[in-house]
């Protein structure tokens, strides 16, 4: 049976808590990190990846957990264009973790997906304003904020998430993150005469959070 | 744009009381989609807005509080937050926005306008840089670029600032968490920027040790140090020590109290 605190251990308890809370984060090192590679080049920007999304999820208008951004520019006739496809990346050290008030955002042990347990959320939306990659989303109806879990049902049950099975183009794939960039993981995404990157243009820093997920950018699309 | 933006039926959009083609039926006038493209949205006028007209539309971010309860029933007060460990805020559990710009604190160390933060969007993708060409300096899919808040949320460096042993929470262990102990002595004017209160910011720093150690060494968003831009302090000599070779020397130019 669980012993009873008095009154004065309770508030020692919790005056413990706060102290440790204030100045103690111990990040989660996952057995296995899972993680998105993207083809910017040869992705078709259909968006089939988003709508399976949204139908998994059953978002209403609003929330985008995955979003393909189409990025075009030149001047003619040297034109050109790309997509760049970002959902939550499963960062290794997620910011919007230790930023939750209500421990509703918590990352798995074995295979490293940042979860959200949205039935806990009170809708501060500072996770929102942590993420260096506009991950979590507010649902405006709901008034909290929910954000992509990797399919982990799918995951559990052997499978790959919708938008990796809904993508027709086969340019985005759920990989071993860390096997990948070791260049020993077997993927359609990536071409064998393509090397993948952290970060394209104008996305947020890597070394914030180091997000999971790598790119084949497209030659306007590099980073030095 | 104010004509345009006092037709939107903004906070209830936000809260989702009623939805868009709801909004829009119910008012002939409304204009949400062309009030996207306005010019307020983007640069050059979006460095001159005032809060005012931003609010016109999105004062939803005032008026908006955390649920009263989580769906499953968890109430704010039963959790902590980390914020509410320091001691520079008190009361209840607040949303980001509020705290940045209603609470008490905030009042008393902060003059953050909603341009300090925010520098516009792209409409057509709902996120930044849709068009490689232009330079916007705009974060992919998010509404403000995450350095910024480094610039307040920002770890210094413990290795270049020679701090033993290396390691923040022990650092400040040695120091009981009181930058001042050094720093009375070594200031730097890196305060004086136009979201900052500079001199509340030192008389604050007096009396709670959180001013400085809480963003600046402790538990801070990210776990990388902000490369500052080098304000030498007076007796830091003309010599540019290697870490600070190739760095800005001054703030960014927006950013200036008194701007050049």
């Amino acid at each position: 049976m669980a012993m009873k605190l008095d009154e004065e251990k309770k508030a020692k308890v919790k005056l413990a808590v706060k102290r440790r809370k204030k100045e103690v984060y111990t990040p989660v090192i996952p057995d296995t990190q899972l993680g998105f590679v993207h083809n910017n080049v040869d992705c078709i920007g259909c968006r089939a990846c988003e709508i399976a999304c949204k139908d998994k999820n059953g978002l209403p208008a609003g929330p985008r957990f995955r979003r393909v951004q189409y990025v075009e520019g030149g001047s003619y006739p040297e034109v050109y264009a790309y997509k760049v496809n970002i959902s939550c990346n499963h960062c290794a050290k997620p910011a919007c973790l230790p930023a939750c008030p209500t421990g509703a955002i918590f990352k798995r042990q074995k295979d490293g997906i940042v979860d959200i347990d949205s039935t806990l959320c009170i809708g501060c939306r500072r996770c929102e304003a942590t993420c260096p990659y506009g991950a979590p989303q507010y649902d405006p109806e709901e008034g909290i904020v929910k954000k992509c879990n990797l399919c982990v049902d799918e995951i559990d049950a052997g499978r790959k998430p919708y938008c990796v099975m809904g993508c027709m183009m086969r340019v985005l794939d759920l990989v071993d993150i860390n096997q990948l960039r070791q260049g020993v993981y077997d993927t359609k995404a990536i071409a064998p005469h393509e090397t993948p990157v952290r970060a394209v243009k104008n996305f947020a820093d890597p070394t914030l959070t180091n997000p999971s997920i790598a790119f084949i950018p497209h030659s306007k699309g590099k980073v030095e | 744009m104010m004509k345009l933006c006092q037709v939107i039926v903004h906070a209830t959009l936000a809260l989702g009381v009623i939805t868009l083609a709801q909004a829009e039926s119910s008012n002939a006038n409304l204009q949400y989609n062309a009030s996207r493209w306005d010019p307020i949205h983007f640069k050059p006028a979006i460095d001159s807005a005032s809060n005012e007209q931003c609010l016109t539309c999105h004062q939803e971010i005032i008026d908006r509080k955390v649920l009263e309860r989580s769906p499953a029933g968890l109430l704010p007060e039963d959790a902590l937050a980390w914020y509410q460990t320091l001691d520079t805020y008190e009361g209840e559990q607040d949303t980001f926005h509020r705290r940045h710009l209603m609470s008490d604190y905030a009042k008393e160390v902060m003059d953050l306008r909603c341009n300090t933060c925010h520098q516009g969007n792209d409409p057509r993708e709902e996120t930044a840089n849709s068009s490689a060409n232009g330079d916007t300096a705009l974060t992919q899919r998010k509404h403000v670029d995450p350095t910024l808040c480094l610039m307040c949320h920002g770890q210094y460096d413990a290795q270049i600032m020679g701090v033993p042993p290396g390691d923040w929470r022990e650092t400040g262990n040695l120091f009981n968490f009181d930058c001042l102990t050094c720093h009375a002595a070594i200031r730097t004017h890196r305060h004086q920027v136009n979201f900052l209160k500079p001199q509340a910011i030192e008389d604050a720093a007096q009396s709670r040790k959180d001013v400085c150690f809480g963003c600046h060494g402790g538990r801070a968003w990210y776990d990388i140090p902000f490369p500052y831009p080098r304000h030498a302090w007076p007796s830091a000599g003309p010599e540019i020590p290697d870490w600070a070779k190739n760095r800005p020397t001054e703030s960014t130019a927006r950013f200036l109290a008194t701007p050049n």
